[in-house]
């Protein structure tokens, strides 16, 4: 019953609703620790889907689920704290709100069906639209219609894509169950043309959740505007299920021999994600929207690593695990700040090394982390992408993501720096707490301990999801 | 014999035009509850022919039960509660709108001839339909201030690819679960859709968009 993974958080969530917001910050607490254990059980093979026609696990899916359920586990642990210091109205809904987007996010890892898939999608954007909106001011507000609506009309364009997929498949006269499984064993009969149109709407449809340009325009506000729990798991754990969607997709069309073709469209939407990115980061007056474009670059770059395929491939993957750990771990670093300070101007602030020094560290080692420096994993991820991409002989391409690279680089550097070491304006109102550094701490330290020493099995994993369509993890 | 299939997609046609003349927003709510039930009619018009299961009857008496009541309920709770009966100063005028929706039509037939799919007869127009329903859906999203007459757009959009859907594919994969949890999706969009609006007029004392542009770089 691989099920209970979504539907222990489900039910856990909307029972919060009846609790006190005492015992239902407990409960998310306890539905975070019992998610990660079972994930742990799924990954070893104890639990088999009970309804093997709209669920499965697949490799890919199971390493996104451990990094939500792993990043989940951190953030539950800090909103403990974060969520008591704040002004959040109506606690217990947005405890309920928290389990419910794990458990729907757990339920896009698991599905095989591709309109389960964007079910699970559509009901990700539904569940977090609350998270987002509560603070409760007209700039939430916003920031949630354009979220809500955006992603709806999007995510509706990747159900065109989907319906294209099942008449692709009638025009090849195929009679198979309808899942990524069977699909990819008779993928060679699936219409080309059909097939090709199905990609596109997909790639539009899930791209707008995943943050690739220019679907993107909700992703700042929406990361900016919530609190900072929700923001780590939109960025952490939110876009790496819509870049599932995709991914799935993508392996479809390998497998149909039209990987040159889907390649290049995700190559074109990474660069342009890179650079659109890049751009909107130097300048940037506040600081958790240059996290979310942070965001918008590390997917365009996660989106050119599968696209050129190969040994960038094992790249992107890797680029994916340690972005989710260092992006929520710098936005808890951020929401530390944020509550410190009260103000998200990068210019109101100075001197963290000084009045938050706890903060500091975890902070600043994220900015080392995020821009791809070593001792943290994406450093590793980028040389090997960029190796990829040498080795398939995309000089331009591979050039361009080097230059959108030291952009952001530049960009970001000046803000950390100024925010670290500068000047400060405001006075430090709220202090540093135990409970709300655990969490950015546990999250740097886990894509270190990556670094040094890899388990075995996410290895394999890593193999398995991307064997099929010709990965590598050997250069 | 009138050829019930091809009535009441024109109705949905119609209903289409008259919801983008429509200056008052109680109408057009009125006018979606019409399209609701015409487009959750249509498959089953497709399939006379056909036995149903009994698992087809239930979803499809659902379905109407969603699309034809439940959501236009939510609406008219939306345009009650904000107190707003017309929509002033579009982007693009009624007019103009209603000669865009024209213009999408006639696009519409040109793209299904184009495509020369091997329809079974009769879909082609169905196709004719979906398309202009769905771009329509898409032009009142942007032609319009109102955030409610957004909400009303994007459900055309997903009427129209609902449509598409069933114009498309002959139903032997989509399984009724499945597509229940499709029009669930929509139904609780809407609602919370329902609850941001109402809290934007609450903070706005409008639900103009043009107001919510704070958060730019």
């Amino acid at each position: 019953m691989i099920e209970l993974v979504f539907l222990l958080p489900l039910v856990a969530g909307l029972a919060a609703l009846a609790l006190p917001s005492g015992m239902s910050r407990i409960l998310l607490l306890c539905t975070a620790l019992l998610h990660l254990q079972l994930t742990v059980m799924s990954w070893m093979g104890k639990l088999t889907p009970a309804f093997p026609q709209f669920f499965s696990a697949s490799p890919e899916g199971l390493l996104i689920l451990l990094v939500t359920s792993f990043i989940f586990v951190c953030i539950s642990i800090y909103a403990f704290s974060y969520i008591e210091e704040t002004e959040v109205e109506n606690k217990p809904v947005f405890n309920c709100c928290m389990m419910l987007f794990l458990g729907t996010m757990s339920m896009v890892t698991l599905s095989d069906h591709p309109i389960v898939l964007w079910i699970a999608i559509e009901a990700t954007t539904l569940v977090s639209a609350p998270l987002i909106f509560s603070h409760r001011s007209t700039e939430a507000l916003e920031a949630t219609w354009k979220y809500i609506l955006i992603c709806s009309v999007g995510i509706a364009l990747a159900l065109l894509g989907c319906f294209f997929i099942t008449l692709a498949m009638e025009l090849g006269n195929i009679d198979a169950p309808l899942t990524f499984n069977s699909l990819n064993t008779v993928a060679a009969q699936l219409d080309p043309v059909w097939l090709k149109a199905g990609f596109i709407f997909v790639v539009i449809g899930f791209g707008t959740k995943m943050g690739l340009a220019p679907m993107h325009t909700w992703l700042p506000d929406a990361h900016s505007q919530a609190p900072s729990p929700a923001s780590a798991l939109l960025s952490g754990a939110l876009l790496n299920c819509a870049f599932l969607g995709i991914y799935k997709m993508d392996v479809l069309m390998n497998v149909a021999g039209l990987g040159e073709f889907s390649g290049n469209v995700l190559v074109g939407f990474g660069l342009l994600s890179m650079i659109v990115g890049a751009i909107f980061i130097i300048g940037q007056p506040d600081y958790k929207r240059m996290l979310a474009y942070s965001s918008i670059k590390n997917m365009g770059v996660i989106a050119f690593g599968v696209g050129i395929g190969g040994f960038a491939m094992y790249g992107a993957f890797l680029h994916l695990i340690h972005h989710s750990l260092i992006k929520s771990s710098l936005f808890l670093s951020a929401g530390n700040i944020l509550l410190g300070f009260g103000t998200k101007k990068v210019q109101r602030i100075g001197g963290i090394i000084n009045s938050l020094p706890k903060t500091f560290v975890s902070f600043f080692a994220g900015f080392v982390g995020i821009s791809g420096l070593p001792p943290f994993g994406l450093f590793i991820s980028e040389v090997i992408i960029i190796i990829g991409a040498f080795q398939s002989k995309r000089y331009i391409s591979a050039s361009l993501f080097l230059f959108g690279l030291t952009l952001v680089f530049a960009g970001a550097g000046r803000v950390f720096m100024s925010m670290s070491f500068g000047e400060s304006v405001e006075k430090v109102q709220v202090g540093e707490k135990m409970l709300r550094l655990i969490a950015p701490y546990a999250l740097l330290l886990a894509s270190l301990t990556l670094c040094v020493w890899m388990p075995d099995a996410i290895y394999t994993a890593i193999n398995q999801a991307i064997a099929t369509i010709g990965g590598t993890i050997h250069g | 014999m009138i050829n019930l299939t091809e009535a009441t997609l024109v109705v949905i046609l119609l209903s289409v035009l008259l919801s983008l003349g429509s200056t008052r927003l109680m109408a057009l709510v009125q006018i979606m509850a019409l399209q609701g039930v015409m487009v959750s009619l249509t498959p089953l018009l497709l399939k006379h022919n056909e036995a149903f299961s009994s698992g087809a009857i239930i979803f499809y008496q659902v379905m109407i039960l969603i699309k034809g009541i439940l959501i236009p309920g939510l609406l008219y709770l939306a345009v009650k509660r904000v107190a707003i009966k017309r929509e002033i100063e579009p982007f693009v005028g009624y007019h103009a709108s209603i000669l865009v929706g024209l213009g999408l039509i006639l696009v519409s037939v040109f793209i299904t001839n184009n495509l020369r799919l091997s329809l079974a007869s009769g879909n082609d127009i169905v196709l004719i339909t979906a398309i202009t329903t769905m771009a329509s859906g898409l032009f009142l999203m942007m032609a319009r201030r109102k955030a409610i007459t957004q909400v009303i757009g994007y459900l055309m959009l997903e009427n129209g690819i609902y449509l598409i859907g069933t114009a498309l594919t002959n139903h032997t994969h989509t399984i009724y679960v499945v597509e229940f949890g499709v029009l669930l999706d929509v139904l609780v969009g809407v609602m919370i859709m329902g609850i941001i609006l109402h809290n934007i007029s609450r903070a706005f004392d409008d639900v103009d968009t043009t107001l919510l542009g704070r958060l730019k770089d």
